[in-house]
């Protein structure tokens, strides 16, 4: 038995652990710091605190549309948070039938990520964002036809049955 | 040539067309045409996932002696469909002021039953009965559709077994669970007689005498005999079939699709033109760009990726195989690939 257990011990003692820590520097990169400034600030919050952290974050509100690195007023590239295909293709469509508008595309980089990326190009004499603008509300504007049809075409329905 | 876009125009200067052709307490049938396949699919997507309802999402049980499971028996209560009507004045529980439950965000139900006679018991969703203030009198009630007016069955109990519990029902989408879900089934349907080719059908000898033709089919112009393809031709008219699971009537469920995707639409605007008062960053370029990004002092606009190292280099190794996760692990910094 006290074989055993010095033989346990004997790595231990060498404290190779402590020489592994030191000896190859990670390569990632120094993101490290601020993690553990995250990580302490969470250790110190109290319950309480953390409870008025997350109410403090409902109220911000979260930005849901940014305009992506290397773009320029006439060729942009936009993230929207939160959107999937659902607005993105519609949005695509309408942005599309702008005659000012070169190209228009939407892509869901990865299906994981509830991200939405929409590309515009546009020709000279309107900005990406104003493209944007008005695919959006052209898109409310189709909205708000096809509720009216729907509501006469209802309405017609139940007078026909009637009748 | 110069008069097929005229054509075109011409239909689509009309706009979207609306024509219902069944509509009763539970479906509604319709046609969406000069429309583009993106809108209606929109319109799909959001009537099957993201219109509010209510439906029971916390569950307090008091007593349970039946043979099912706490966690089952709260199960079966969160799919028993509830009447909505009014849900749109309600606030989403993590929106609402108060603390716990108040009837701006919830509906409390509760269910208490004993099986008392000789004979096994059947509980049903008519035994649950809304016990909090409601902002309408119809708000939260079970769903019976069924000639006895009992609704769906939850559980069994035997004689001297007994259930007592508290339902909390919230507002929410489908998106999150599907119990939220106002449509049972949604049937979305274009060209029946195939003449796009978008579905290759399986057939042993033909096609035509092998698959029954669409209930749609004599809507549509049949194609005729030897027609060449028409690679421009495009969907245009969308045969929907909207089934309700009760909680909300089927033409609602419709109204509502449209209104929140022009509630989405309003959402994102308003953001929009609120970026456009904004600070104006990179010079007259004032667009909507998150504040984090904005800050950024460095010559590539503000941009660095979560992961350091500026986030510019190539992925492709020629500034010494990094990616844009950093320096790798494991190539040492050196190009092991270029």
């Amino acid at each position: 038995m006290p074989r055993a257990k010095s033989k346990k011990e004997e790595p231990v003692e060498a404290g190779s652990d402590v020489a592994m820590e030191e000896a190859p520097p990670s390569h990632q990169p120094e993101s490290r710091d601020d993690m553990s400034v995250d990580q302490d600030e969470n250790g110190d919050a109290e319950d309480v605190e953390d409870e008025e952290m997350d109410e403090d974050e409902e109220e911000e509100e979260v930005q849901r549309v940014r305009l992506l690195p290397g773009s320029t007023p006439t060729a942009a590239s936009f993230e929207f948070l939160n959107e999937g295909h659902t607005l993105g293709n519609a949005l695509r469509y309408v942005i599309m039938k702008n005659p000012d508008v070169e190209f228009c595309a939407y892509a869901i980089p990865h299906p994981s990520e509830a991200k939405m990326n929409v590309r515009i190009q546009t020709f000279e004499g309107t900005t990406a964002i104003q493209a944007l603008e008005k695919g959006l509300r052209d898109l409310q504007e189709l909205c708000d036809v096809v509720s009216d049809k729907f509501i006469d075409a209802r309405e017609r329905f139940a007078a026909s049955g009637s009748s | 040539m110069d008069y097929d876009p005229m054509v075109m125009d011409d239909a689509e200067a009309m706009g979207p067309v609306v024509k219902i052709s069944q509509a009763d307490s539970v479906r509604v049938k319709y046609q969406l045409a000069n429309a583009d396949i993106s809108f209606a699919n929109s319109l799909r997507r959001v009537m099957l996932a993201e219109i509010p309802t209510l439906a029971i999402d916390l569950v307090e049980i008091e007593e349970n002696s039946s043979v099912l499971a706490d966690e089952f028996v709260a199960h079966r209560l969160g799919l028993i469909p509830l009447n909505s009507e009014g849900v749109d004045s309600m606030f989403f529980s993590r929106d609402c002021d108060c603390d716990s439950t108040c009837e701006r965000c919830t509906v409390t139900l509760t269910l208490h039953a004993k099986c008392t006679g000789d004979e096994n018991m059947h509980v049903f969703a008519r035994d649950l009965v809304p016990t909090s203030e409601r902002i309408n009198s119809v708000l939260g009630n079970p769903i019976i559709s069924d000639p006895d007016g009992l609704g769906p069955l939850i559980l069994k109990l035997r004689p001297g077994q007994e259930v007592k519990l508290v339902c909390i029902a919230k507002k929410g989408i489908a998106k999150e669970h599907a119990k939220w879900a106002p449509s049972a089934a949604i049937g979305f349907e274009y060209d029946p007689h195939n003449k796009l080719h978008h579905i290759d059908l399986w057939y042993e000898q033909d096609a035509k005498a092998e698959w029954p033709p669409s209930e749609y089919a004599e809507w549509e112009e049949p194609p005729q005999e030897g027609e060449p393809f028409d690679y421009d031709a495009v969907p245009n008219r969308f045969y929907f079939n909207v089934e309700s699971a009760g909680s909300l009537p089927p033409d609602v469920i419709v109204s509502e699709g449209i209104k929140v995707i022009q509630q989405k639409l309003a959402g994102l605007i308003h953001e929009l033109s609120e970026g456009d008062g904004g600070d104006g960053m990179n010079g007259d370029y004032g667009g909507p760009r998150s504040p984090e990004y904005a800050t950024g002092a460095d010559g590539f606009g503000g941009y660095t990726t979560p992961f350091g190292n500026g986030g510019n280099q190539s992925s492709w190794g020629g500034a010494g195989g990094t990616t844009p996760y950093g320096t790798t692990p494991y190539g040492g910094g050196q190009s092991s690939w270029s």
